[in-house]
């Protein structure tokens, strides 16, 4: 009872209110985190998923066996099908190609398709296809065929009736067979339309979703009967994309996550050892009045646990209701509604709460029990003890173990430590230069601003390293999260080419481009397409090359590649090894990791056979591109002069507005062999998801950029006392308040400075590590960071310091005097 | 007359940077039950420390203490600490008054630390006999500094949970000025001659050293003098 009793009068006095408050905001926002980032990668994740309208797909160039699909049923899992294909669609005298889905009941297993019923209608989110008998189309294909709603089509054998529009569906494809415009059907109307014929181009695909374990355990039950024309597509191979943003984002918010931990950390070991300093009286009364180590010991680890119980219970309610508000404020950009809070976001909080107590606010307390009962007669409330070593490695420790679990990554983990590691020794540094500086040409403010810096030059160690890891921990996420948004804007740009045309012969090549320039559409270049197959590689028969072990042997191999030929290399392409064709003409330059799949050199011989002819080519280059720019792009491009004389097409992409999508239509009347691939709509569902992550990661960094501000606030305070008591000696004496406020402000602005620069140190280095281990991103130097660092630890901890010491100039000293004794 | 306080042969050094440094050297004395000891010397002579190793707050380098007839410096700190909290009660000379308690708190924290249940109405008793039982709720920083040190004096009479009682008082005046100091001498010297305790002093003061039955002086840790001012032989045993 003793430890409550104390508890609680210590709280009236104001005294634990520091450590429980430092405890409540590293529960609340660790807590707070937790949940957002939870329940957004749960949003998320089930967002992303409805790209394959399933959890997983079976993918598959004929149907598959039917008990594959009863041992699923079996096994409780949901199943639905789509059979994608293109067929001629008629309606009275016109003829139109179509890409033509036909569904099962139960789909989409996830997401919704959009559709209207009536032209001018609003939209309305369906969890089913049309009915057997019934035809839904996407919009355009209505001019095309001049047809209405209501109206019957042609599909093979069977009439249909048009009984909606459809404007979306989840898990629309980019693929060859899902070219033109989109018929939906029903899947029981495909035997009486006879269109699938033996040898049809024709895409299965079967949806499942259902109990994780139990997917997994089905999954791993169908692998071994795979054939090779089946494929199992999760998100990761459905969106590569998207899936690559969420797990970037994943990363940042779980980065996030710890950095909250390492400044509730750092503030709750501030707070700890201010309050340890101001009970070394106490403890020594205490200890004179009989109280023995073992008791003292008892009452401040009761009152360390009380108070790390309520605290943590307030942080967990505080996290849970910010988020909640949080998710509620942002509902309207989510186009997902949350799922509901999980346990296991509070018991992150719980960890941390005890974590950072036990790490953090332990060492002090087993310090202050080992306080002389001496110091109590010689008034001497300086703690003397030299075992500073529990505090230095037990604090760390706990917090890298906490870091280490919250994450799940040991990159992130690494990469703070990196970060810490420099930054601490940075602080010792300086330590060592405050210690040693000569001081006495300086004069006025700087030498009492100096003065009061060297004094204190151990505890200013501890300062500096506290300041500096409240900036590093801004620092790194704010260009953590510029670098994210940055890649994300730059990777889906406003304009990205949105449309691509194949299938251009040559001679329709001039008449395109004068139709698009008409209608002010700039497109990329037009490359010439041949498609071949790569036979041998130095002489050696593809069939017994299989040289990457760890990858069977590669794709390229086994399928035709698109080969094509250019003057020009396309902006978002690198020679990495090698020369283009401004410097050699012949040859034939390589996607860097098919290069690398295959086992290439720079002058292997590469043989490929054209149409029945062959050609042989040696490696010029090397050459890195991005699949994500829209824009066409080879495996294989030629030097001029070496493919002319094959017969080719011509593929080429670009911009169409939505207000001009109907010059897809006039495309498609004017050009008829010409192909088109409409990506707008999934462009677009891309780049809200990637709005609502970036979102996220925005207002995550809202928050931290608070913890880090209230770091520096506790800081402050862990050292005010004797400064204030400084300066009322020193006004006491006769000093001017302009002199005294003028070191107050370079004191601590020289603080600043020092936990910038070290904090910029200590960022670039987290920073390095994260982009290459955590984010995948290349490594950029910051100058930036060299710049905002010392100026934003200035201008923070100068004026926080000043702002928080402004008594000791404003008041009375004898005032000051009084209050602090 | 049995002793209530007896060292000997005491020797204590410290280590510093430049090298041991003795702080007290070869001091004995004896002090019998109720009797007081006053210990006057200049700064650093060496009496805080030795008042501060009278009440066990730490031990010797050499040399035996006995308090209550138990030895103390044979004892690990945890009995000492126990020993302090039935039998000894300290006045410091700048009260040492936890700032987060009320004066009652303050004065009940001795009681508490021993686990007893009528801490809260021994304190307010002991507040009263000082004369502070209007003042009962108000914290350290509401109260002058004679309040102050009576809230410390009403705390040491507090730590003794009956039988023998030993109060070590270092420069109880020493933050106090004349009026005030005399005050609260005189109050020191009523309650303990109430409730029949020891008394060891350190103070500057001739005047506050004459009221004591013993005078010890030191300089550069050791005894220069003792006498027995009232005439009686209790420091018959004092060594110099």
């Amino acid at each position: 009872m003793l430890p409550l009793k104390l508890l609680f009068r210590d709280w009236r006095g104001g005294e634990l209110a520091l450590i429980a408050t430092a405890l409540v905001l590293a529960v609340t926002c660790v807590t707070a985190i937790a949940h957002f980032t939870d329940r957004l990668s749960r949003a998320m994740e089930q967002q992303s998923l409805t790209f394959l309208a399933a959890e997983r797909v079976l993918r598959s160039s004929r149907p598959v066996d039917d008990s594959w699909l009863q041992e699923a049923r079996e096994r409780g899992l949901k199943q639905a099908e789509a059979v994608t294909f293109a067929s001629m669609v008629a309606a009275g005298d016109q003829f139109q190609f179509a890409a033509v889905k036909a569904v099962s009941d139960g789909y989409p297993l996830l997401g919704t398709l959009e559709m209207r019923s009536a032209e001018g209608a609003p939209g309305r989110q369906v969890q089913h296809g049309p009915p057997p008998g019934e035809a839904w189309v996407e919009p355009r294909l209505l001019p095309l065929l001049e047809l209405q709603l209501g109206d019957t089509l042609q599909l093979g054998d069977t009439t249909l009736t048009v009984t909606g529009l459809l404007d979306r569906e989840p898990d629309r494809s980019t693929s060859l067979f899902d070219m033109g415009a989109r018929l939906l059907v029903h899947v029981d109307d495909l035997a009486a339309a006879g269109v699938i014929q033996p040898g049809s181009r024709v895409r299965y695909r079967y949806l499942f979703a259902g109990d994780d374990r139990a997917l997994e355990q089905y999954f791993k039950w169908l692998k071994p009967r795979l054939t090779e024309h089946q494929r199992v597509i999760d998100l990761r191979e459905g969106q590569p994309r998207v899936a690559s943003a969420l797990d970037r984002a994943e990363r940042f918010l779980f980065l996030a996550g710890s950095l909250a931990v390492l400044l509730a950390s750092v503030a709750v070991g501030l707070a700890a050892r201010r309050y340890g300093l101001r009970h070394t009286a106490y403890v020594a009364v205490m200890k004179s009045l009989g109280a023995g180590r073992g008791k003292v010991l008892a009452i401040y680890l009761g009152q360390l646990t009380a108070l790390t119980l309520l605290a943590t219970a307030t942080g967990l309610l505080l996290g849970s209701l910010i988020q909640s508000q949080a998710v509620n404020l942002m509902a309207d950009f989510f186009p997902v509604e949350p799922p509901p809070s999980q346990l296991s976001p509070l018991l992150v909080g719980l960890a941390t709460g005890f974590a950072c107590a036990l790490g953090f606010a332990l060492p002090p307390l087993f310090r202050l029990s080992r306080t002389d009962p001496m110091q109590a007669l010689r008034r001497d409330w300086s703690n003397p003890d030299r075992r500073e070593w529990l505090g230095l490695v037990l604090g760390p420790t706990s917090m890298l173990l906490l870091i280490w679990w919250l994450s799940g990554s040991l990159a992130i983990t690494t990469a703070l430590f990196a970060g810490m590691a420099l930054l601490v020794g940075g602080s010792a540094l300086v330590n060592q230069l405050l210690v040693r500086g000569r001081l006495s040409s300086l004069g006025g403010a700087w030498r009492i601003a100096l003065g009061s810096l060297q004094r204190r030059a151990a505890f200013n160690t501890l300062l500096i390293a506290a300041f500096g890891t409240g900036l590093l921990a801004m620092l790194a996420l704010v260009f953590a999260r510029t670098a994210l948004i940055d890649e994300w804007r730059m990777q889906l740009p406003e304009q990205a080419p949105n449309h691509f045309l194949f299938n251009i012969a040559p001679h329709e090549v001039d008449p395109l481009q004068t139709t698009l320039a008409d209608n002010n559409i700039g497109s990329t270049e037009f490359y010439p397409m041949v498609r071949g197959r790569l036979i041998a590689i130095n002489g050696i028969p593809a069939k017994e090359y299989k040289k990457d072990q760890r990858n069977g042997e590669p794709n390229a191999l086994r399928r035709e590649l698109n080969l094509s030929w250019t003057e020009n290399l396309a902006p978002d392409n690198r020679i990495l090894e090698g020369e283009w064709w401004d410097k050699t003409d012949r040859g034939v330059s390589v996607e860097v990791e098919l290069a690398a799949r295959l086992n290439l050199a720079l002058g292997d011989m590469l043989r490929f056979s054209i149409g029945g002819l062959e050609v042989e080519a040696p490696v010029a280059s090397f050459r890195s591109l991005d699949w994500n720019s829209m824009r066409p792009n080879f495996y294989m491009i030629f030097a001029p002069g070496t493919l002319e004389d094959f017969p080719a097409t011509y593929i080429t992409s670009f911009y169409l507005p939505p207000e001009q999508k109907l010059l897809v239509n006039d495309l498609v009347r004017n050009f008829p062999s010409v192909s088109v691939i409409e990506l707008d709509k999934i462009i677009q569902r891309i780049r809200d998801t990637i709005a609502q992550v970036s979102l996220a990661i925005e207002s995550v960094m809202a928050l931290m950029l608070v913890a880090g501000v209230l770091v520096l606030i506790a800081g402050v305070r862990a050292s005010i006392a004797e400064r204030l008591q400084e300066a009322a000696i020193i006004r006491t004496l006769g000093g001017r308040r302009r002199l005294l406020l003028q070191s107050l402000v370079l004191e601590f602005g020289l603080l600043g400075v020092a936990a910038g620069l070290l904090a910029a140190a200590g960022a670039e280095a987290t920073l390095a590590v994260l982009s290459q281990r955590v984010f995948e991103l290349p490594f950029v130097f910051h100058p930036m960071l060299w710049l905002v660092g010392p100026l934003a630890g200035a201008l923070l901890v100068g004026s926080a310091g000043t702002l928080a010491c402004r008594s000791s100039v404003s008041q009375p000293p004898l005032q000051v005097l009084r209050e602090l004794a | 007359m049995s002793a209530m306080l007896r060292a000997e042969n005491l020797h204590h050094r410290v280590a510093t940077s430049e090298g041991p440094l003795t702080l007290l050297n070869n001091i004995s004395l004896q002090l019998a039950r109720g009797e007081s000891l006053a210990i006057t010397g200049a700064s650093g002579s060496g009496k805080s420390t030795l008042l501060g190793l009278l009440a066990g707050l730490d031990k010797p380098t050499e040399g035996r203490i006995w308090l209550a007839g138990e030895e103390i410096t044979a004892m690990d700190e945890e009995q000492r600490a126990a020993l302090r909290a039935r039998c000894v009660g300290f006045v410091f000379q700048t009260f040492q008054l936890l700032p987060g308690l009320t004066a009652q708190e303050n004065v009940m924290l001795p009681s508490e630390l021993r686990g007893e249940r009528s801490a809260a109405s021994r304190a307010a008793e002991f507040l009263a006999r000082v004369g502070l039982e209007h003042r009962l709720h108000h914290y350290p920083r509401q109260l002058s500094g004679g309040e102050q040190q009576r809230v410390a004096i009403a705390r040491a009479f507090a730590s003794f949970s009956g039988g023998d009682g030993i109060l070590f008082a270092d420069e109880p005046t020493g933050s106090l000025d004349a009026g005030n100091g005399d005050k609260v001498i005189d109050l020191l010297f009523k309650l303990n001659a109430e409730s029949n305790t020891t008394l060891v002093l350190v103070t500057h003061e001739q005047r506050l050293a004459q009221r004591c039955g013993a005078h010890l002086r030191m300089a550069a840790g050791e005894i220069t003098a003792a006498d027995s001012l009232d005439g009686n032989d209790n420091l018959s045993e004092v060594s110099i």
